[in-house]
């Protein structure tokens, strides 16, 4: 007597959906990742437990690095040609002394008035210079700024 | 299993058979290949987003030409040597020291004691740029809102030599 033959039924499972939605995340995460900047030099932040966010737009970014030089860098490409000159335009920041710095934050926030002012210090680098800095900000009536850091969990 | 199919004979065409037949071929296009790729460029792109922006902490400065009169006995120093260690004090009292793990308890209790405490920093000019922000982060933390910067001089330093180790 013959086996009872199992009747196999070949699964066909229609990929078309799971392909549409992962195209869909595709595009989304195309249109929406933004590509860290090339950065001058490479910052260790220092951690706090503060939960302000980086203000998205309209950042004057004053960078220390650990082997206490200055960097300015604005976000956007217009203030960077302006004062920094046409060949400076695609860079993010380019290096400054504690001298030419309060003309620069002047002229910068006479070109856009609602510049925000960003701190990005490495954790190593001079608190002295530091200092120096936040006089300068005092001198050129800059009375509020953020300090860039990681956030802390503990 | 992820094809198209184009072109498909239409059963209506069969009754038309005196017409010259126009040849539809079938094609079939593999697509897995494209939606290999396509699941890669999925992952790489997940893998390297980063949704979130960077942490800051803001700082309020008063206007340069401002001056506040503060009463002795509602200062209160914290110094910062530039090895890190943190002495503090209120008024014209010696100098005490403080580890920085307990600095929150420190100015947590200090500030109940006297709501009106100012708290003044001043962090050596050799010291490191971590050890304010750290500094900051914990009088944040104890709530301590009313701190200012003060630039460390010779006589903070002869005060704090002054204090046994």
């Amino acid at each position: 007597m013959p086996k009872i033959k199992k009747a196999r039924i070949a699964v066909k499972i229609d990929m078309t959906p799971m392909v549409d939605v992962a195209f869909l995340l595709l595009t989304f995460f195309m249109l929406t990742t933004q590509f860290r900047p090339a950065e001058e030099v490479a910052i260790i932040l220092p951690s706090s437990h503060s939960a302000f966010k980086l203000p998205e737009s309209d950042v004057m970014l004053v960078t220390i690095s650990k082997d206490n030089r200055i960097f300015l860098g604005f976000d956007s490409q217009r203030l960077m040609g302006k004062l920094f000159g046409e060949e400076n335009r695609l860079r993010t920041s380019v290096e400054v002394t504690t001298k030419e710095l309060p003309d620069l934050l002047i002229r910068a926030r006479i070109a856009n008035p609602k510049l925000r002012t960003v701190v990005k210090g490495d954790v190593d680098a001079e608190y002295g210079l530091a200092e120096d800095i936040m006089d300068i900000f005092q001198k050129t009536q800059i009375t509020r700024f953020n300090l860039v850091t990681d956030l802390k969990r503990d | 299993m992820a094809g198209v199919d184009t072109a498909a004979p239409r059963g209506h065409d069969k009754k038309k058979k005196k017409k010259k037949k126009m040849r539809r071929l079938s094609i079939r296009i593999d697509m897995t290949p494209m939606v290999d790729v396509a699941f890669l460029l999925l992952t790489f792109f997940m893998l390297t987003t980063t949704m979130s922006r960077p942490q800051t902490m803001e700082i309020n400065l008063p206007p340069s030409n401002t001056n506040v009169e503060v009463a002795m006995s509602n200062l209160m120093t914290l110094r910062v040597k530039d090895d890190g260690k943190i002495y503090w004090n209120i008024g014209v009292d010696d100098p005490k020291r403080v580890e920085y793990k307990d600095l929150r308890t420190l100015m947590v209790q200090q500030s109940q004691q006297n709501p009106r405490l100012i708290t003044l920093l001043k962090v050596d000019r050799k010291g490191k740029y971590r050890m304010m922000v750290d500094i900051m982060d914990e009088l944040n933390l104890a709530k301590v809102t009313r701190f200012s910067l003060a630039p460390m001089q010779e006589a903070d330093k002869k005060i704090l030599s002054k204090v046994p180790a």
